[in-house]
This record gives structure tokens, sequence and C-alpha cells, in this order.
């Protein structure tokens, strides 16, 4: 009983960080803006609630366009990568697995700079150009990564799926940088985009990615049980009754559909989805029950003060978000990590 | 009805097969030891009764059923596998990971345990004697502690044959006869059987009633534990193994 209670204070307190979190993302920037004034916004705007005469047309603009749908972009791409980096933890039995190990994001890098070294335009896909190409090629890479992987592994063990997403992505890489080494012009804007940003993404974003996001946490949230089983190795799954298999290749295409979409909208933002899984089960444990939704959260949460810290720390200016990750992520989860293991 | 019957069973890795023209059945209520040198196909065949590798010939009955026409949960409802001691690379509580085990019988989208569930887990590892720590994280226990909550585990999820792949290893001889106790316990209701590799010829006797010696991947004898012939061991270690034994016990019984 004790345990239930703790758990719940825990995801309590989780909760009331990342309204504060949220908040304060809202309020910090190159201006800052009044927290009354923004309230004020957000009712405005949700049940149009009348706007106090000081606020101008200006603020609402930064408020509404800008600053809430970047906040809410950070926190679905945090939640995203982050529980997509704890399915694969678990399902490679491997604390160091990630959808970049396994090839998704050098996937995507590819296929969005192919997109814009060849300019490509289309009517239909619009704005969503570069992403749905990223997308595309996450997805091949992924898919081939399991295929390959399946072919030399009847088994398809972790580490042999972890070994060919490595040597895939070594691969692709050159790939990249040989198609960027013919286009210099593009070297710019492949580079910045590779860095990540949530800058200038409005709410049709956030609006393809929720309900992607949903299902795909709704759908892995339905095998927490098989991936606890998972963590035990692939003879215990057998014995335990799961086609490990089959049950491998799905988990893992989910995850990289959550990382194939991240990444393809806000380029390749690091380390997110190594740290906020493993923190999480330091705080939580490892039953899936918990850590799937506890992961996306922190993941969210993280990903949300790495932006605000990106976007205040040289204001006006910015720098890229997946700088800040890194940045603080490294001594942080090597703080949380190895705490307590000096003897 | 054989609960186990194996016909002509070749098997192995990468083309290559370990185990040769193995053939036997076995009874409800019947423990089997196979019992042979390292290397010789005991934990490959195992693994290829309970499906985890192919068979590259042969068949295999589970209650006269081929194991190639089942799906994998209705395998695991009549027969489960206890592995060597292996590390486990995340924590979870005890309860929680004997609940695994009831991973097969569960209903419902998001597999949440029944009272039933929460019953026949609590069974389990009372039966273990680890009910009262059940809240304990697994990478705190010793390995004997941990070996147990892989039992309970393997008890939770019902199947009527149990394989043990030298689950003793790594267990002081204490816990490597309670460990047994717990399993002669489990195998003395009705229509059950285990079938057990350990390299303890006293403690595989202890277990089983029937015996299989496997040498080089072909069956050497299989029979009663009691009417075999003692100085098989002698041929299937290449070495005066009864010799070894006796002038133990003698060394034994002076002191």
């Amino acid at each position: 009983m004790q345990k239930r209670v703790s758990y719940k204070i825990k995801i309590f307190i989780i909760i009331i960080i990342i309204i504060v979190i949220l908040f304060l993302s809202i309020i910090l920037g190159s201006i800052s803006i009044n927290p009354i004034n923004i309230i004020n916004i957000i009712l405005h705007k949700i049940f149009n609630i009348p706007l106090k005469e000081d606020i101008t047309k200006n603020t609402i603009s930064i408020i509404w366009l800008l600053r809430i749908p970047r906040v809410c972009l950070a926190f679905l791409i945090g939640a995203a990568l982050s529980t997509s980096g704890c399915i694969l933890q678990s399902t490679l039995k491997n604390p160091l697995a990630s959808s970049y190990t396994l090839g998704v994001s050098s996937g995507a890098a590819l296929g969005a700079s192919i997109a814009m070294i060849i300019n490509f335009q289309n009517q239909l896909l619009g704005m969503f150009t570069i992403p749905i190409f990223g997308l595309v090629f996450a997805m091949l890479t992924i898919s081939i990564v399991i295929i390959f992987s399946s072919q030399v592994d009847k088994q398809i063990s972790g580490n042999t799926i972890i070994l060919s997403g490595v040597v895939f992505s070594i691969f692709i890489n050159s790939l990249q940088a040989l198609l960027m080494s013919f286009s210099q012009d593009n070297i710019k804007n492949i580079i910045f985009w590779q860095m990540g940003s949530f800058s200038f993404k409005g709410f049709e974003y956030i609006l393809i990615l929720l309900p992607i996001m949903i299902i795909c946490i709704l759908f892995l949230y339905s095998k927490h049980m098989e991936l606890d089983i998972l963590t035990f190795g692939e003879e215990s799954a057998l014995s335990i009754g799961i086609d490990q298999k089959k049950m491998k290749w799905v988990l893992i295409f989910v995850s990289a559909v959550l990382t194939g979409v991240s990444v393809s909208f806000v380029g390749i933002i690091g380390f997110i989805d190594l740290i906020a899984p493993h923190i999480t089960r330091k705080i939580f444990g490892s039953s899936h029950k918990l850590v799937i939704v506890a992961s996306s959260l922190i993941g969210g949460i993280f990903m949300v003060f790495a932006d605000m810290i990106s976007r205040i720390i040289i204001a006006p200016e910015e720098i890229p978000v997946g700088i800040v990750t890194s940045l603080l992520g490294a001594p942080f989860f090597g703080y949380i990590y190895f705490r307590g293991n000096k003897k | 009805m054989a609960a186990l019957k194996l016909e002509n069973i070749a098997s192995g890795y990468g083309g290559l097969d370990i185990i040769k023209n193995i053939s036997f059945s076995l009874e409800y209520g019947q423990n089997l030891s196979i019992l042979g040198p390292s290397g010789c196909g005991k934990t490959t065949l195992l693994k290829t009764m309970v499906g985890i590798i192919n068979q590259s010939r042969g068949n295999i009955f589970i209650d006269d059923k081929n194991i190639n026409n089942i799906k994998r949960f209705e395998i695991a409802k009549r027969i489960s596998m206890l592995s060597q001691l292996s590390n486990t690379y995340f924590s979870f509580s005890i309860f929680d990971t004997v609940m695994l085990g009831r991973y097969i019988h569960m209903k419902g989208v998001f597999s949440k345990p029944s009272k039933i569930d929460i019953d026949i887990v609590e069974n389990c590892l009372k039966a273990v004697h680890l009910l009262d720590i059940k809240d304990k994280e697994i990478n705190t226990l010793s390995g004997g502690q941990l070996q147990r909550v892989f039992l309970a585990r393997t008890f939770a999820q019902e199947p009527s044959i149990i394989l043990l792949d030298e689950p003793t290893n790594h267990l002081d001889i204490g816990n490597q006869i309670s460990l047994l106790d717990y399993m002669h316990e489990w195998a003395s209701i009705g229509n059950r059987c285990i079938v057990g590799v350990l390299h303890d010829i006293n403690l595989s006797l202890r277990l089983s009633d029937k015996v299989l010696l496997l040498k080089d991947g072909d069956i050497l004898f299989y029979g009663d534990s009691l009417s075999m012939d003692k100085e098989l061991f002698n041929i299937l270690y290449d070495m005066n193994v009864v010799k070894f034994m006796n002038a133990s016990l003698r060394e034994w019984n002076t002191k």
C-alpha cells in the first residue's frame, strides 16, 4: 500500500514541475511577458474572455503564435523521443540502445538533405516536404536494419540489431557527407537542420504529431507486460509465451515511428532518449506500467527546459536546442546514474 | 497420453546438429534427469523441447499435439523452462517479476492482473518462501533468492511440464537442495512433469525417476533411474566416476 502512495506522490510532484516549467517557458524569452497577461491571453483565446487594455497585438502574437506552440511542440517531441528510447532499451535489453544507434536519425537526416539538395517542391506536401522525406528515409533505414538483422541472426538478438544499426548509420552518414560535398550551397541549411530547432513551427505541427503520439504511446502501454518480459532476454520471453521475434519487430517499428516523426519535424536532438528513460527508471523502477507514461512526461519536460535555456541564455540570439540537451544532459545524467556508486 | 514425446529429434545451431537422433516419451507424474558431460547437447535438447530453437528433423509432441502446430502462448501454457541464472539488466520488484509468469493467462488490452492472478502469484511466492519480501527489488537479492524468484515465476505460469537447465549453478549446496525440494513438492501434485539437467549426479537421482544419459548428442541410456546400471556413468564421463563416488562415501562413513 505504501508503494502505491509513494508513486502517486512522485507523479503528482512531476506534474507540478511540468506546470511550473511550462509556464516559465512561456513567460521567459527575448521579451519577458507579465504572467497575468499570459493567462488573460490564453483565456481569451480559449473562452473568449475580454482582453486587458494594455495587451498589444504583438504580445498576443508572441504568446499565441510563437511561444505556446513552441513549448507544446518541445514537450511532445521530448515525450516521443524519450518513450522511443525507453522502448528500445527494454526491447533490445541494452541500456545504451536508442533510435540514433539504430540509424533512424541518420536515415531522417539523409532524407531531409536530399529534399533540400534537389529542392523538391510539392503543392500537396507544402511545408511538410522535408519532414516527410525525413520520415520515409528514417522508416526505410530501420526496416533495412531489421530485415538485415533477421537474415544474419534467426533469433534477431538485441546485439545483432544494435550492431547492424551502427553499421548502417555509419554507411548512411557517409552517403550524406558525400551528398553535402557535392552540394556546398546547402551545407549551412543541412547542418542547421541537423542541430534541431523548435523555432517558427506553429500549431499545425502539433496537430499532426499529437494523434500519432497518442496512438503510439497507447499501443506501447498496452504492451507493457511484453516489454517487462523482454528485458529478461529472448529465451525467457519465449518460455513465458511471447513470440519475441514478432514482438520485437512491432515494438522497434513503433519506436522508430516516434523518433522518425520527431526528427523529421525538428531535426536531430540527441541525448533525451537516452537520459530521460534512465532517470525515470531511477525514480519509478523498471515496470513499464509506470515507465512508459512517466518517461514521456520526464522527456517532455526536460526538452521544454532545454529549449527555454536555448532561448534565454544569449537572448535575443538562440543556440541550437540539441547542444543544450547534451550540455545539460551529460553531467546531469552522470550525476543521477552514478550517484551512490562510489564506495 | 504421453505428456512429452520426442521422435527422432535432431537439432543444433547454424546448420550443425548437436543432438542427433533423440526419441523418448514421458508420462505425467514422471520426472526425468538428463545427464552427460559438458557439450553433449543437454541444453540444446531442452531448448528444442520448449521451442527456443527449432529442430532440424523429427517431431515433438506435447499432450499428443505437435509443437509445430501450436501457437507460442499455447506452448507456454503446457511447458516452460527455468534457465541458468543470468544477469538482469533492469530491476523489478519480486512481486512484479513473478506476475510476468501470468502473462499467458491475462485477458484485456492492458494486461490488468485479476484477483485470481494476484492470489496465484502470492501462493507461488509463499511456496518458495519469498512472500514476506515481495516488494523488494530483484537486483538486491542473492543468487539463491533470485533463482527462487524465477522458479516462482515459472510456477505462476502454471505449465504442466517444467524444464530445468542447471538451475542450481552458482548456488551453494543448501540452496541447491531447497530448490530441488520446492520442485519435488510442485511435481508431487498430479499431471505434472519435470525434466532437469543438473551436473550433480546425486541431486539428479534425488529429483527423478527416469534418467536419460546423453553422450555426443546421442542417447546412451534411457529408462528407470533405479534399474540403471551405475557403471554406465563411467562410460558416460570416460572415467571411473562410480569409484570416485564410492570412495568419497567410504571416506565420509569412516569419519
